[in-house]
Parts: C-alpha cells; sequence; structure tokens
C-alpha cells in the first residue's frame, strides 16, 4: 500500500465487541457481521490493489436504522464507511480498520413510479439497471448509464456523481435528480428537495451529489426518468492519425451536433477490444471513433450523413454506419468491454480518470506514450472524447515488485498532466483515496480549506468516510476561525463613489 | 451609503477584510437589476462588481465561456450568439417584470438562478456553471469547479453559488456551458383548454418521446391584457398552450406533426415557426403578462415551482381562492401569480396551498414594506433549514455578504 490511511483509534478497537454487541440491538439477525470469513466481501471495492478488512459490517433495512446506526456510532466517537455495491474505482468505499461499514444492500426497493412527473422515487440499493429496467415498460429510462449499470447501486451513483457514456447529451448523475432523504452521522434524518424541478434554498442536493459518502448517508433518491428516443444508430470511423479523430470531434461539435454518445479509442485499446468481443474494428488505424445519432428516425438518418461528411472532411479511413439494432450493439460491444478487454492482455490494470479540454488531446497522448515509455508499462486509451474524459488504462503486473508502485506514479503523472492542459484530476470516478494527495495539484489550501468548512456544516466530527477525498484533516474549530485583518479603517484604498 | 467600486479579485477580498474588521455587511450587487428581489438587505454599503467585466476566454468549440462576473448579460449572449450558441437553461430576463432598464450581469444571472422554459429539457442555471472563482465571507479568494464539462474532483461548491443570491461568496469569474443554437424551431399551438386538461396535454407531451422543450399554459384572463407577440396570438378570453420542438429543421418538423397527432384529443393544434416561436417563448419566460408596465403592475407575484403534474389544480385553486391570476411553465412544475395587493401579499394562504402540494414559493415581486414583513423565500423544514444555515455559516460565518437577503431568521 501507498496511500496511508488514517491511524486506527486503538480505544475504539478495545470496545469492539461492545460496538457489535450494540449494533445488533439495532438491526437484528444477519444485519450484523463480525466474522473474519464473512467479512472478506467487504475488504475493498473496484480499486482492487487496496484491501482492508472492516471493524464490523453493518446491513440495516430501514432508514430508522441508518439513524440509530449513525447516532449510536456519533455519540461513542466511532467512524463509519459507507457502501453501495462497491464498485467505486477510487477506493471510495474502501473499510479502515476502526470504522463500521455501514452497507446499503439491503435497500433495495423501488417506492413509487411516478410517470406523470416523470419521476422514480427508491431506495439507494437498487442497481442502477434495475431503475432502467422499473420504467421500460413504458417507454421510459434512467438517462445516466455507467458500464457498471448491471452492479452498481443509485446511491452510489448519486455518491460518486457518475457518468456514463451518454453523458455528453444526457448530463451526469447530478443533472437527472429530483431529490433525497440523507442521514446526517448525528442521526438526524433530512429530506431535499422532492418531484418539483428544483428545491427550496440552497441546493443542497447539488452538494450532497458527488460527495463520495462524506457527507451523510443517502436513504432514498428521487431521479427524474425520460422517454427513450424512438431510435438510435451509431457510425464507427477510423482515422489514421489522432489528430484527425480529435478534429473530427471538435468540428461535429462545432457544427451544432450533440450526439447521445461519442467514444475515441486509441490502437491498444482497439486491438485489445476486437480480440476479445470480434467487433469487427479496423486494426489499422491510430482511432477509432464511435458516435452515436438518437432521436426520430428523419433526425437520426440526416445527422448521420452530416457526420459521415465531416468525418471524411477529416481525413477519416474507414466509416461503417449501423443498419440495424443488433449491429448498433455490435459496434459498442467492444467498447463497453473495453476494461476486461484489457484485463486480458495484462495481469492487472489501473484505470485513471481525468478530463482534459478537448483540443489537448494529441498533446496529452503523446506525453502519455512518453511517458509508457519512461516507465515501461504499457497504457491503452478510451476516451468519452465528447466531453473529453479520458480513461487510461495502465498495464502492470502486480506479481512483479514495484510494478504497482510504478502503475501508480505513471498515473499520477497523467492526472497531473491533465491539471497542467486545464482539465481536471477526475471527470467521473471520484477522488477516493486514489486521487487523494493529488488535490493540491488542483486546489490551493485555501480552495480545500473551503471545501472542508462544508464538510463541518454535515460532519463537525469528520466521523464519516475520513482519509477519503482530502489530504490533509483539519480540525472544524480552526477551519472556522475568521481572522480579522488590519486598522480600524474601512474599506481602504478602493475607489468610492 | 458607501458604493465601492471593485478593480479586481484582490479588491474584492481587501473589501471583505475590511469588512470584517469594522463589522459591517457589505450588499453585493451586478447592475442592481435584482435588488428589489429578496428581503431587504441590511448595510449602507455596495460591492459594486460592474467593473470586472473581461470576457476571459470564449471556445466554442469546447462548448466553454469563462467571464468576469460583472459582464454584462446582453454583451455576453450577442458573443455567443455570434457563434450560433446560447445559455441553454434560457436565463429570465427580469426587466419587464421587476420595471428595471434591461441592465444585468453574469454574476447577478447565476446568483439568481432563474431559469427559463428549457430548464425542463436542459436543465437550470446550476447545471450549466462549471466553474467559479469567488471571495467567501472568510476575505478569502477560492475556486470551485473547473473549466470542463466533465468535473466530480472535490465537492460541487458550483451547485451552491448558482441560485445563493450572493449570501456566499462573492462570485469575480465564472465559467459557463454553452450549447448550440437549435436549427429549427416548432411551437404547437392549442386554444381553449381549462388549466386542468392544459396540464394534462402538456404532462402527455412531457411524457412523449417528442423530447418537448417548452411547456406553458396562459389562460386568457391573464392574457386578456398582455401586449406584445403574446397578445397577438390570443383570441378573445380563450386560453393558450405553448408546446416547443427544437431541433434540426426536418426534426423538429416531424416531431410536431407527431405530436399534434398524440395530442389531437386535446383539439387542432395551429403550429407557429421558427422567429415567431422564439419570440413568443421570450415573453413567456420573461413574464410578460404581469409587465411592470402593465394592469397588474402593483400586484405581488409568485414564482411557486411544484411537482408538475399537480400544477394545474394547484393554480387553478391559487387564482381562484385569491382573485389573482396565474401562468404556467415547465408542462405545470413552473407557476407564476400575481395576485391583489394585500399587506402580506397573501402569502399565508398562498403557502398553505403550495405546501399541501410539495411545491415551494418566492416572492419575486413585491413593496419593501411587504417583503419585511413576510419571508420572501420559501420557509424549510427545520432540520432543513438549520443545515442550510450551517452551509451559509460555513462560507460566511460573520454574515457580511447579502446580510439576510434570503432569510428572516434571528441573526446570530
Ligand atoms: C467495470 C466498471 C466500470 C465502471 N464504469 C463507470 C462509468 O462508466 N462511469 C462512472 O461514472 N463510473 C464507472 N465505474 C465506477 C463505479 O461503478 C461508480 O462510481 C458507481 O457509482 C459506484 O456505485 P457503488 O454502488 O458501487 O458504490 P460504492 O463503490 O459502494 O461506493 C462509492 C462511494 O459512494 C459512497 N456511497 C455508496 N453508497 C452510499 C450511500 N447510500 N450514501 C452515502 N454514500 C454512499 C461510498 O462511501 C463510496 O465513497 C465503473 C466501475 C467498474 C468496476
Amino acid at each position: 500500500m501507498t496511500i496511508m490511511m488514517p491511524a486506527a483509534d486503538q480505544a475504539v478497537l478495545a470496545r469492539r465487541d461492545t460496538i457489535v454487541a450494540a449494533l445488533r440491538a439495532i438491526v437484528p439477525g444477519e444485519g450484523v457481521i463480525s466474522s473474519a470469513a464473512e467479512m472478506l466481501p467487504y475488504e475493498s471495492d473496484g480499486l482492487m490493489a487496496y484491501r482492508q478488512p472492516p471493524m464490523v459490517v453493518v446491513l440495516p433495512d430501514t432508514t430508522e436504522q441508518v439513524s440509530k446506526v449513525l447516532r449510536y456510532c456519533f455519540d461513542n466517537g466511532i467512524k463509519v464507511v459507507p457502501r453501495g455495491s462497491g464498485t467505486s474505482l477510487s477506493g471510495g468505499a474502501l473499510p479502515l480498520a476502526d470504522a463500521v461499514l455501514l452497507g446499503l444492500g439491503k435497500f433495495k426497493r423501488i417506492r413509487e413510479i411516478d410517470f406523470d412527473n416523470r419521476a422514480v422515487v427508491t431506495e439507494p440499493g437498487v442497481t442502477n439497471l434495475a431503475l432502467s429496467q422499473a420504467v421500460a415498460h413504458a417507454g421510459f429510462y434512467y438517462a445516466p448509464d455507467p458500464s457498471s449499470q448491471i452492479a452498481c447501486s443509485i446511491g452510489g451513483n448519486v455518491a460518486e456523481n457518475s457518468g456514463g457514456v451518454h453523458c455528453l447529451k444526457y448530463g451526469m448523475t447530478t443533472n437527472n435528480l429530483l431529490g433525497c432523504e440523507i442521514v446526517l452521522m448525528s442521526g438526524e434524518i433530512i429530506k431535499v428537495g422532492g418531484k418539483a424541478a428544483e428545491p427550496s434554498g440552497y441546493d443542497l442536493m447539488g452538494i450532497i451529489t458527488g460527495s463520495e459518502g462524506l457527507l451523510g448517508v443517502i436513504t432514498e433518491v428521487t431521479v427524474r426518468i425520460l422517454q427513450k428516443p424512438e431510435t438510435a444508430r451509431a457510425l464507427m470511423i477510423g482515422f489514421a492519425e489522432v489528430e484527425e479523430a480529435g478534429k473530427c470531434v471538435a468540428d461535429i461539435i462545432g457544427a451544432g451536433i450533440i450526439p447521445g454518445g461519442m467514444e475515441m479509442m486509441d490502437k491498444p485499446a482497439i486491438h485489445a477490444a476486437e480480440a476479445f468481443v470480434h467487433a469487427g474494428y479496423p486494426l489499422d488505424v491510430e482511432a477509432l471513433l464511435i458516435i452515436e445519432l438518437d432521436g426520430p428516425g428523419v433526425e437520426v438518418d440526416e445527422l448521420i450523413t452530416r457526420v459521415e461528411a465531416i468525418a471524411l472532411g477529416c481525413g477519416s479511413t474507414t466509416c461503417q454506419i449501423s443498419t440495424s439494432e443488433s449491429e448498433r450493439l455490435l459496434f459498442w460491444s467492444g467498447r463497453k468491454a473495453a476494461f476486461p478487454a484489457v484485463g486480458r492482455i495484462s495481469p492487472d490494470y489501473l484505470c485513471m480518470d481525468g478530463t482534459i479540454p478537448r483540443a489537448a488531446l494529441p498533446l496529452v497522448l503523446r506525453r502519455m506514450k512518453e511517458m509508457s515509455a519512461k516507465y515501461g508499462l504499457g497504457v491503452a486509451n478510451v476516451f468519452h472524447a465528447g466531453d473529453g474524459n479520458l480513461h487510461p488504462l495502465i498495464l502492470y503486473d502486480a506479481n512483479k515488485p514495484g510494478e504497482l508502485q510504478r502503475a501508480e506514479d505513471f498515473g499520477a503523472d497523467i492526472l497531473r498532466l491533465c491539471v497542467e492542459v486545464g482539465g481536471v484530476l477526475t471527470g467521473e470516478h471520484g477522488v477516493g483515496i486514489e486521487k487523494r494527495d493529488l488535490m493540491p495539484e488542483m486546489f490551493s489550501e485555501i480552495d480545500l480549506n473551503q471545501q472542508q468548512r462544508l464538510k463541518c456544516a454535515f460532519d463537525a466530527q469528520g466521523l464519516l468516510n475520513p482519509g477519503k477525498v482530502f489530504p490533509t484533516l483539519h480540525r472544524c474549530a480552526e477551519l472556522g476561525r475568521v481572522h480579522v485583518h488590519g486598522g480600524k479603517l474601512a474599506f481602504p484604498e478602493l475607489p468610492r463613489f | 451609503m458607501d458604493i465601492l467600486k471593485v478593480r479586481d479579485a484582490l479588491d474584492v477580498e481587501a473589501a471583505v477584510r475590511a469588512a470584517i474588521a469594522s463589522e459591517q455587511p457589505l450588499e453585493i450587487v451586478g447592475h442592481g437589476s435584482k435588488r428589489m428581489v429578496g428581503q431587504p438587505v441590511a448595510t449602507n454599503a455596495v460591492l459594486d462588481l460592474s467593473a470586472l467585466n473581461a470576457i476571459t476566454a470564449y471556445e466554442p468549440s469546447e462548448l466553454i465561456l469563462t467571464v468576469q462576473a460583472g459582464a454584462p448579460v446582453a454583451d455576453v449572449l450577442s458573443l455567443i450568439d455570434s457563434k450560433n450558441q446560447q445559455f441553454s437553461f434560457e436565463p429570465m430576463n427580469t426587466s419587464r417584470l421587476l420595471g428595471t432598464p434591461d441592465i444585468g450581469t453574469i454574476g447577478g444571472m447565476i446568483a439568481a438562478g432563474l431559469a427559463g422554459p428549457r430548464r425542463i429539457q436542459a436543465g437550470g442555471a446550476r447545471d450549466h456553471l462549471l466553474g467559479a472563482h469567488a471571495v467567501s465571507g472568510f476575505g478569502d479568494s477560492f475556486k470551485a469547479g473547473g473549466k470542463v464539462v466533465k468535473n466530480v474532483t472535490g465537492y460541487d461548491l458550483c451547485k451552491l453559488l448558482a441560485g445563493s443570491w450572493g449570501t456566499l461568496a462573492v462570485m469575480t469569474e465564472v465559467t459557463l456551458k454553452v450549447m448550440p443554437h437549435a436549427e429549427s424551431e416548432r411551437t404547437l399551438l392549442l386554444r381553449g383548454l381549462d388549466d386542468i386538461k392544459a396540464n394534462k396535454a402538456m404532462t402527455a407531451a412531457l411524457g412523449s418521446p417528442f423530447d418537448v422543450s417548452g411547456a406553458a399554459h396562459l389562460p386568457g384572463s391573464a392574457l386578456r391584457t398582455t401586449q406584445g407577440p403574446l397578445g397577438e396570438i390570443a383570441a378573445a378570453d380563450e386560453s393558450v398552450t405553448l408546446l416547443r420542438l427544437e431541433g434540426i429543421t426536418v426534426s423538429a418538423k416531424h416531431r410536431a406533426t407527431s405530436l399534434a397527432t398524440v395530442l389531437s384529443a386535446y383539439g387542432a393544434a395551429e403550429i407557429v415557426e421558427d422567429g415567431a416561436s422564439a419570440a413568443l417563448w421570450a415573453d413567456i419566460r420573461d413574464v410578460v403578462p404581469f409587465a411592470a408596465d402593465g394592469p397588474r403592475a402593483l400586484w405581488p407575484v409568485w414564482r411557486i415551482v411544484c411537482p408538475p403534474a399537480s400544477g394545474g389544480a394547484l393554480g387553478q385553486g391559487l387564482a381562484k381562492g385569491s382573485q389573482g391570476e396565474v401562468i404556467y411553465d415547465w408542462g405545470g412544475g413552473l407557476i407564476w401569480a400575481a395576485l391583489p395587493p394585500s399587506a402580506d401579499a397573501q402569502a399565508a394562504q398562498l403557502r398553505k396551498l403550495v405546501n399541501a402540494a410539495g411545491g415551494h414559493a418566492t416572492l419575486v415581486r413585491a413593496p419593501e414594506a411587504v417583503r419585511r414583513g413576510v419571508d420572501v423565500f420559501h420557509p424549510q423544514a427545520p432540520g432543513l433549514a438549520a443545515l442550510g444555515e450551517r452551509v451559509r455559516n460555513s462560507f460566511d460565518p460573520r454574515n457580511i455578504l447579502n446580510r439576510g437577503r434570503m432569510s428572516r431568521g434571528p441573526i446570530a
């Protein structure tokens, strides 16, 4: 392990038996798991290089129980790590040795489907895909579609503000929520928003979304649902140069076209995916674009013609257009299976997640190639091209001494590069523990202090998911101190009228 | 009254620090176009952002615009319009409703967060604010968000700044997402529906796959005295229901025809095209039926946000009970209500109905004396209100910025 977690509180560990008994009194039966063997599945999330057995796992199934568990932990100074399905790629749900792991897996009920208000009220443990399936019979769906959608929970999606291939046109999780219920560390239950388009007062829904389990435990979510577009078709376009593919993306957007999805893969990713799923990807190109257009048939047909012409103008060497639903899915199959495909060609891989201004793509890919040579590790790139979100997959072998460290250093260099060219550390996977220590690359101490003050408004003791997102922890009293500067003269040196 | 005209973010820091030292709250102002919205602010010092008006960067192909907060909205709109782009949340121009000159800054536009008809499809101001530089009530400049469309690094502070009415921090620069203008638009007009039927028609339209980007209903009585494009489409005392479709021409046309078929039970739809359609929606966005130069100039105006499918019943009940007028946007999810003048702008009765419908109401236009006596922003459940206050406190513990603008509660 190269990332340090906060030191375990020995006094808490010494009280483990008492704590387990107290939790059992709140959540009866199988809802409290304390044997080492049974806690094994909870030791890590999707960032599998890191593992840590929790002190105890608790799986409540009512908001009331969540509230009581949190209140008990609050009163006794015990840390809590919330967990949905455990697919986080940034270690957000990594347990702590002295913390209660609070799993929301039993919150599996969809509470209300309201087609007239285009809203679904659901418990947080429902998977992203199940949500869409529950409304599919009426032609509706929930738009954000992370590739992990068969497994990840809607509560986890809210906590991470997850994206997906369709978020260029339909937005991230934050753009598709109406309300939620959260339980604060103190046990207090708060309802934010509802079925109205926007909440009253400050946009607390907006701040809870993407808060990575640090502000409160989400026990109910109200999402917005949309009608499925009439049709969708995809183009698969190859380019001999990455620059040309990048220009094609910019020209499409410049022409006022916002495709439903616009994905790019580089040569190593194309080869890995093709070998895995045989989607018919061209192997002699440097970059492949998969562009999906959705809407009424007449619109899709017209836009396909326009996009094809733009691609030709940018020097495309191959262009296939799907003529059936099965062909559209075939085009996507390689992209959707890119992670496991890379998993086949390398014993281990790290999935990075920076965002860059699109125009910087050729430069970033060039520099990444140089880094790949420097670190002696391969890299394959899949890219949400429309919104500049890069997923470099760094190939390594954890069994070779030093390779994990090298892979992490390589990854950190890539993220620094993203920030250097005007981008950000993470586009959709979250900071978690993985990018925690890189936060100062993007934010000053003042910026981070302001974020941590907000944390104090929700959890002044810092008991909820500590050690994630922020590289250094400050006490709330210290953060809240106002420095009174200088002399008595009000408003010196400013022009007055 | 001191008016402090700042030249850069450092000036803003200096002003806030001096304000902290002298325990003197500041009123934060761009052009001052919305000063009459909110609880009256208790201060005699104004921080004027209008000289911070540069366009920092505009990258049409990245769909990104960075401007200083004091930049005039009108200038920025004409700049992005020249590249065929827009703010797709259709920010409201409040000048007609509030009776001010046609002024306003980008900072004020975001701080007010008043999105127009397209909110149902494209989201609100909060969905288009990607990044900001701002000075907190600690007197420190901080950065929120970034300059790319997809970003989950740290807490999403931008969401809080949008719609915070200057009570959390003084924005000095903002980065916004811009989107291409649609090639064409079509508006379906249905005539003579009552509020309940119109709400049903809009619900059907928004539940269709035709990607409706505007759904409004104007009762005949509200339209009767309306001037301009909306007045011109109104026929003797008849309501109109409008549904907008935007996109490439073949698509907008196709969807207009298809939607008309779906809605045939509600009557035969007329179709209005492009420029004429845009003019209608601009006046709906700006609430022209209740304009300050119209017959209801002296009536207080409420902005009510509620679950869209219950809007018709809520609006109808409100109008009846208060002898007032209502118009509907967002498929029923946004109701503008103009009520005959009274000491409390009929707040108690109105909020009772609005609460029962799961909505909330803001008193957007009323004389200062009325605003002093009522909660302009909707009172929240105690736990939520306390959390909101702790959040405000985390940005501005000394209550320096727009003190008391959003809440009448006791000030610590
Ligand atoms: C193969 C694969 C593909 C992926 N593809 C994508 C993708 O395309 N786009 C994308 O954005 N992400 C993707 N991810 C990442 C991951 O699936 C998402 O971040 C997802 O939203 C996590 O959901 P989860 O339920 O697994 O949450 P967990 O991993 O259990 O938790 C994630 C974080 O949320 C917190 N949390 C979880 N539930 C709650 C709750 N109810 N209340 C409060 N906090 C909570 C946890 O403490 C943790 O910090 C992928 C992951 C994998 C393994």
